[in-house]
């Protein structure tokens, strides 16, 4: 009898652990799970109050609210110029993700499914690019870029700098070799007989490449355009460095507009923040099936 | 060497500009020449010197208003490039450039990038692709663009409105190569600002003394206030108060010889100035060093700090937080106490100009010159300066013809404590090389210093001095 109770108590005791650490586990997810989106529902809170109700709290922008109200959002929609500055978000991100995702498709395509010398090569250097910070090459970059003539449509001032051409350029250069390394890694999972077939068939590089290739890499395609779009989209750093006219830049650094010298509406910064962040999130949301598989693309060869 | 004395003698005769410009701002001197000098330079620059359809107003009757320029038809393009990016700023950008429109039929193209990364990308702005005019500061930083040869010499524009300012004020916009580089518009004096609400329902008292002072702090520490806001997130507010006890305690003359590198930052002066300063840090606000001047800004609006030591342009933030404007109303200033000394008589303080120059590597300056020589003469006129004055009372015209009843209470007190100055300074990192200035010089070592208070002094004033001597020659 005791050696079949024995059994059962330490069943009851295991369950007691399971549901003790149950408990610890999703405190502990609870918590994260508030940190992660705090600034985020902090700033929908922020953006919904006025900006007297907060500077004549005490408790200032911590103090529970006297009234909530969506002036902030129709004062930013009315008078920051915002549709101007998505418009150069639009302008910026779409050509460099998709020449993003078509010069490394081509890459990737001749380091992983043809045998020549350089390949290793290659694929390092594009890989190598990765590790490269791009502060360090910000100055150099300045420099270089007013010095590059362009001609017009391209440029309205002659010149690469200040320019739209000149940070899709940047964009797509410093993306390329992210996706190259995944792109190779997805392309080298599929099957080489599919190309040796279309040889056979009398199919050339390009028809190989862009008939046999590119349909079945459309699911990597799409995780990487997602993982694109969120990571140009939300760039700062160049479009901070690239552009001196006010009216040119995108969204992200447009942000700053709003903050002036001396006086900053922080609800009203909270608003337009908020509503910069719309497409990524619903980016997010619509593709997140691709965005999950983007991160873990190319992590495993098959 | 020579270069840095150079400078220096700019700064010790500047002593007198803005005095003088106040005397003449405060409406005692009408000067006939404004005429002369507005019709000159509406003139000069046009291409096509057909008068526009419109009659002259007033061209005959010597109103204080009358910087209204005659309009000239004006063609072509001008790129102006601005970094008033504050709401009530843009308004009167506007205001300005529609006025400018109207005189002269040319409308410009306007580019206006935010404060901060305006100042954060200057470098990068006046090497590559600058606009034709551009809003900037007088002092040591116009000198440094102007002899890196990125602004471009407009003698000729001020001699057409020299007449319109004060003698004081060539020298502010002088260049070491003793050409001038810009039109000085505006400035704004740093003063102890205050509630009067707050001082009468508690019986204090303006102290005028340090004893008072600190006596004030402690008193209002007990009543639950916090004595003193302050802020430093940023970096420069904090060097206001550098300034004013190093003018306080040691005097104008010392304070601009170490701007320029004439007097050595391990000078026991100096140590004094930061023994002074300890005495007002357990008074700051907490987590200053995190805080924004706004954020300290609204302690004062809220009533919860009782003195805050900051530059005129802290008004516009008290529009912002109360649209009302009873906060506003209910707000006074006085000049920071004296210390007993002999430098008391010099009534300095920091009063900052801002000012229009010209660039240099503008790719269109060839084709727009004329229009920007126009625009540059238009902003001289003092009504061209009040409509940005009134669209944020921050900015206190220089113009001699500036209509002065057009001000309020707090800008007239303004005027008269910067006319009483017999010394007057642009604001250390206006007064001294910028990159001593900047984020990793005297922003750092003062955030440095006022996070932990009680460091050896001899060693933290022989790192400023060893960074101070590591920079690279200042090549004027």
């Amino acid at each position: 009898m005791s050696a079949v109770a024995i059994p059962g108590q330490r069943v009851k005791a295991n369950r007691r652990r399971l549901r003790l650490s149950r408990v610890g586990l999703h405190l502990f997810l609870s918590v994260l799970a508030f940190v992660f989106a705090w600034p985020m529902l902090y700033g929908v809170y922020l953006s919904l109050r006025p900006f007297s109700d907060i500077i004549t709290n005490p408790a200032g922008p911590f103090s529970l609210p006297s009234t909530l109200t969506l002036d902030n959002y129709a004062y930013v929609i009315a008078n920051s110029d915002m549709l101007r500055f998505f418009w150069n978000t639009a302008v910026i991100t779409i050509p460099a993700v998709l020449l993003t995702l078509w010069i490394s498709s081509m890459v990737a395509f001749a380091i992983s499914k043809y045998s020549w010398k350089f390949n290793l090569i290659v694929l390092l250097i594009f890989t190598a690019g990765n590790l490269l910070p791009p502060q360090v090459i910000v100055i150099p970059l300045v420099k270089l870029y007013n010095a590059i003539p362009l001609f017009a449509p391209l440029s309205a001032n002659g010149r690469l700098f200040d320019q739209f051409a000149g940070v899709i350029l940047i964009h797509t250069t410093f993306q390329t070799g992210f996706c190259t390394f995944v792109l190779s890694n997805y392309m080298k999972t599929l099957p080489n007989e599919l190309v040796e077939a279309a040889m056979i068939d009398g199919a050339g590089v390009f028809t190989i490449y862009s008939k046999v290739i590119l349909p079945l890499c459309k699911p990597a395609l799409a995780a990487l355009a997602v993982l694109e779009f969120t990571w140009i989209y939300n760039d700062f750093f160049w479009a901070l460095f690239l552009f001196v006219t006010g009216d040119k830049r995108p969204i992200t650094a447009a942000l700053n507009n709003l903050q002036g010298q001396y006086v900053t509406n922080m609800p009203q910064l909270a608003a337009i923040s908020m509503l910069a962040a719309i497409p990524t999130i619903v980016i997010y949301l619509v593709l997140q099936r691709y965005f999950v598989r983007g991160l873990t693309l190319g992590a495993a060869k098959g | 060497m020579a270069d840095i004395e150079t400078g220096l003698k700019g700064q010790v005769s500047r002593r007198e500009v803005l005095k003088k410009g106040l005397v003449g701002a405060a409406g005692l001197t009408v000067l006939p020449t404004v005429l002369a000098a507005c019709s000159s330079a509406a003139s000069t620059p046009s291409a096509t010197p057909t008068a526009a359809p419109t009659p002259t107003p007033g061209a005959a009757t010597p109103t204080p208003a009358a910087g209204t320029p005659t309009p000239v038809a004006l063609t072509g393009a001008l790129h102006v490039g601005s970094n008033h990016s504050d709401p009530s700023e843009k308004k009167g950008m506007d205001a300005i450039d529609a006025a400018f429109q109207a005189a002269t039929g040319l409308a410009v193209t306007l580019n206006t990038v935010d404060h901060n990364t305006f100042q954060d990308q200057i470098n990068n702005y006046l090497n590559t692709t600058p606009d034709d005019v551009f809003t900037w500061f007088s002092g040591f930083r116009m000198r440094f663009f102007a002899s890196k040869s990125l602004g471009t010499a407009i003698d000729d524009v001020w001699a057409g409105v020299k007449s319109n300012y004060t003698a004081g004020f060539t020298t502010a916009v002088t260049g070491d190569d003793g050409k001038v580089y810009g039109i000085p518009v505006d400035y704004y004096p740093w003063c102890v600002f205050y509630r009067k609400s707050v001082f009468s329902d508690k019986g204090y008292t303006v102290p005028s003394t340090w004893t008072d002072f600190i006596a004030l702090c402690n008193k209002m520490k007990t009543d639950g206030l916090t004595p003193i806001a302050f802020a430093d997130k940023d970096g420069w507010p904090a060097m206001g108060t550098f300034d004013i006890l190093n003018l306080r305690i040691n005097g104008y003359d010392f304070h601009v010889g170490l701007m320029t590198g004439k007097q050595k930052w391990t000078d026991p002066k100096v140590t004094a100035v930061f023994t002074q300063w300890k005495q007002l840090i357990p008074f700051y606000t907490a987590g200053f060093a995190g805080l924004t001047w706004q954020q300290a800004c609204d302690t004062l609006v809220q009533k919860k700090s009782g003195m805050f030591l900051l530059g005129l342009f802290l008004t516009g933030e008290f529009d912002t937080a109360d649209p009302s404007g009873a906060a506003k109303k209910d707000l006074d200033f006085f000049p920071f106490p004296f210390l007993g000394n002999q430098y008391d008589a010099e009534k300095s303080l920091d009063a900052p100009i801002d000012i229009w120059m010209m660039s240099a590597k503008s790719q269109n300056l060839q084709a727009d010159l004329a229009n920007a020589k126009a625009y540059l003469k238009f902003w001289a006129a003092g009504s061209t300066q009040v409509l940005m004055y009134k669209a944020n009372n921050g900015f206190i015209p220089t113009a001699s013809d500036a209509d002065t009843t057009q001000y309020d209470v707090l800008t007239q007190k303004a005027v008269q404590i910067v006319s009483a100055a017999q010394k007057i300074t642009q604001f250390l990192d206006r007064d001294t090389r910028p990159d001593f200035a900047g984020a990793n010089g005297m922003q750092s070592f003062l955030l440095n210093f006022l996070s932990n208070p009680g460091q050896d002094l001899t060693k933290f004033q022989q790192s400023i001095q060893d960074f101070w001597d590591k920079l690279p020659a200042y090549t004027g």
